[in-house]
C-alpha cells in the first residue's frame, strides 16, 4: 500500500464513520419517536444539532483540562475508527490489531473524566464516577467475548478475522460458530452505549445528565460529534466480529444498522438499574455465558 | 410586548473579507433556527400544556425542538406563569448560565403583566423588565397549539435575526440590573460576569455600565465556595471543625 493510500484512508475513515453515525443517530432518535408514536425529528436533525452547537457564540470554558477532555473523548475514537476495517479500506487494522482497537475505545471515557472533573460541578462528578464504573462492569465480559474470538480464529487481527469469516459464508460467521459469546457480546453493547438499563450515569432527571451537565457550546458540540463514532465503532466491531464483516458497503450498512438498533429497541422496555445492580448483573450473566461460550470455543 | 428604544448601532470593525460569509451566516441561523434546546423553568400553571406539546399528541421534537436539563446545554428558557420574587432571582441565575444565544419565551398572561396575581405584593409583574423577553405566548393557559405556534414565530425570528434579545441584556446591562436591584435590594449580585463577558464578545454597549454597575461593583462580594455540612449522629457539624 502506498502512503498517499495510506493517508487517504486515513483521512476517509473517520468523516465515513461520521456520516454514518450522524443517521444512526437519526435512526436511534427515529426509533425512539416510534416507539412513542410521534413523528419524529427530520432527516437532518443531528447535523443541525451539531452546526449550532458549534456555532454559539460565548462558550463557558472551566479551565484548559476541560478543553483537552474534549479533545481527548472525539480524539480516541478518531483513531479507533481508523483501527477498523470497512469494506475496500483497511487502515492500519492491520497493524493494530483487536488489543489495541479495546484500548482505543477506553480512552475517550477517560478523557471526559478528566474534562468533567475540572468542571467542580456535583452532577458531573457523580456521573463521571458512575460512568466509569459501568466501564468497569461491562468492559469485563467485553474482554471475554474478545479474547474468546481471538483464541476462535487463532489471530487478534481484525483483518484476517473478518476474511476467514467470509472464506466460510453465512455459517462461517461468529454468530454462529460462537453464539453464546454474541449474546454476551450483545449484553456489553447494551451497557457499551449507554442505553437503558444501564443508563443511570446520564440520569436526566435526577443528575441533570451526569457528565454533561457543565457542557456548552462547543464542549456539547464534541460530546454530540463522539457520540456519532461511539454507535459507529460499537456496531461496527461487533459485526467484524460476528457477523462477517462487510462484503460490501451495502451488506455492510445494513448489518452495522441493524446492530445498532437492538440496543435501541430494547432499551424502551426497561428502566434503570442502581449502579451496583448494574455490576451485579453485568459480572453474572454476560460473564458466565460468554464463560461457558469460552470453554466451547477452547473445549 | 412593549415597544422598547433600541439605539441601531452601525456595525463597524466587522469587515467580513470571506466571500461565503453570507452562505455561512444564513447556514447558521437555518441550524439555530431548526435545532433548539428547551430548558423549561415550570414555575406556574402553563407547564401542564408542555407534555401533551412533547409528547405524541402534538410532538414538539419534528421541528428540532428537544427539552435539556441543564442551563448550559439550552437554547431557551421558557418561563410557564407567574415568577414570584423567590423565583425571580433563580430565572436570573439560570438565564445568565446558558451560553449565547438565548432566548427567552414567557408563557402565560402572568409572565406579560402579573394574570390574575396581579394584586400579589410576592410577584414580578413584567417579566421583560428583569430578563430580555424574545415572545410572548399570551393566555391562561395558552393551549398546545399556540405554544407551537409561538414556536414556530420564534423560528422565524431566529431566522431572521430578529431575535436578539440576548445582545440587548449585554447592551443595556444598567437598565435590567436596575430593576433587579429595585426587587432584590442593593446587594443583589449574581456569580455569572455578565459586563466581562459582553466586553469579551465585544457586545457592550452605551448601557452596559452605568450608576447600577456601579453599585454592584461597590457591594459586590468575592465567591466562596459553600461550606459543607455532614449529618452525623443527628448534629451538624461543619466541615474542617469536625472532631471525634
Amino acid at each position: 500500500m502506498s502512503i498517499q493510500t495510506l493517508l487517504m484512508e486515513l483521512v476517509l475513515m473517520p468523516l465515513v464513520a461520521f456520516v454514518v453515525g450522524l443517521f444512526m443517530v437519526l435512526m436511534l432518535r427515529r426509533i425512539g419517536a416510534k416507539l412513542q408514536r410521534r413523528v419524529g425529528p427530520p432527516m437532518m436533525q443531528p447535523l443541525y444539532d451539531i452546526v449550532k452547537l458549534y456555532s454559539k457564540k460565548t462558550q463557558i470554558s472551566h479551565g484548559w483540562m476541560h478543553d483537552i477532555g474534549i479533545i481527548m473523548a472525539v480524539g480516541g475514537y478518531v483513531a479507533a475508527e481508523t483501527l477498523l476495517p470497512v469494506p475496500g479500506m483497511d487502515g492500519i487494522a492491520d497493524k493494530g490489531g483487536l488489543v489495541t482497537l479495546v484500548y482505543m475505545m477506553m480512552v475517550p471515557s477517560l478523557g471526559l473524566a478528566l474534562g468533567v472533573g475540572q468542571c467542580a460541578n456535583p452532577n458531573g462528578s457523580i456521573g463521571i464516577a458512575r460512568a466509569l464504573t459501568s466501564m468497569l462492569a461491562y468492559d469485563v465480559p467485553f474482554v471475554i467475548v474478545v479474547f474468546g474470538v481471538a483464541w476462535y480464529f487463532g489471530t487478534t487481527n481484525l483483518v484476517d478475522i473478518i476474511a476467514i469469516q467470509q472464506a466460510g459464508g453465512v455459517a462461517g460467521w461468529g454468530a454462529i460458530t460462537m453464539p453464546l459469546l454474541a449474546i454476551a457480546g450483545l449484553f456489553a453493547l447494551q451497557g457499551m452505549l449507554g442505553k437503558q438499563p444501564f443508563e443511570i450515569y446520564i440520569a436526566p432527571a435526577e443528575i441533570a445528565t451526569g457528565p454533561m451537565v457543565e457542557m456548552s457550546g462547543k464542549y456539547l458540540g464534541g460530546l454530540f460529534v463522539m457520540q456519532c463514532f461511539q454507535l459507529y465503532t460499537a456496531g461496527v466491531l461487533y459485526v467484524s466480529l460476528f457477523l462477517g464483516g462487510g462484503e460490501n458497503w451495502l451488506f455492510f450498512l445494513i448489518k452495522v444498522f441493524a446492530v445498532v438498533a437492538i440496543p435501541m429497541t430494547v432499551a424502551f422496555l426497561f428502566p434503570r438499574y442502581k449502579t451496583e445492580q448494574m455490576i451485579r448483573l453485568m459480572w453474572k450473566w454476560p460473564v458466565m455465558i460468554g464463560l461457558l461460550g469460552l470453554a466451547f470455543v477452547m473445549h | 410586548m412593549k415597544e422598547i428604544d433600541i439605539p441601531i448601532e452601525a456595525s463597524v470593525g466587522q469587515s467580513r473579507t470571506n466571500p461565503l460569509a453570507r452562505v455561512f451566516d444564513e447556514l447558521v441561523r437555518f441550524c439555530r433556527s431548526r435545532s433548539m434546546f428547551m430548558l423549561h423553568y415550570c414555575t406556574g400553571c402553563g407547564a401542564i400544556e408542555l407534555p401533551p406539546a412533547m409528547t405524541s399528541r402534538f410532538d414538539m421534537e419534528r421541528l428540532g425542538i428537544q427539552p435539556m436539563v441543564t442551563p448550559r446545554q439550552a437554547d431557551i428558557l421558557l418561563i410557564t406563569g407567574y415568577v414570584s420574587i423567590k423565583t425571580l432571582k433563580r430565572v436570573i441565575l439560570t438565564y445568565e448560565q446558558m451560553g449565547s444565544p438565548k432566548y427567552v419565551i414567557g408563557i402565560c398572561s402572568c409572565t406579560v403583566n402579573g394574570g390574575m396575581y396581579w394584586q400579589s405584593y410576592a410577584t414580578a409583574k413584567q417579566l421583560d423588565q428583569y430578563l430580555p423577553v424574545d415572545l410572548y405566548i399570551a393566555g391562561c393557559m395558552p393551549r398546545p397549539e399556540a405554544v407551537l405556534e409561538g414556536m414556530r414565530k420564534l423560528m422565524d425570528r431566529i431566522r431572521s435575526d430578529e431575535a436578539d434579545g440576548w445582545k440587548d441584556y449585554y447592551r443595556r446591562y444598567d437598565w435590567y440590573l436596575g430593576n433587579q436591584q429595585h426587587l432584590f435590594g442593593d446587594d443583589w449580585q449574581t456569580p455569572a460576569d455578565v459586563i466581562g463577558e459582553a466586553s469579551h464578545y465585544d457586545l457592550a454597549g452605551p448601557g452596559t455600565e452605568g450608576e447600577h454597575t456601579r453599585l454592584l461593583q461597590q457591594c459586590q462580594k468575592p465567591l466562596e465556595p459553600q461550606q459543607t455540612f455532614f449529618q452525623i449522629g443527628g448534629s451538624l457539624e461543619k466541615k474542617g471543625e469536625f472532631h471525634e
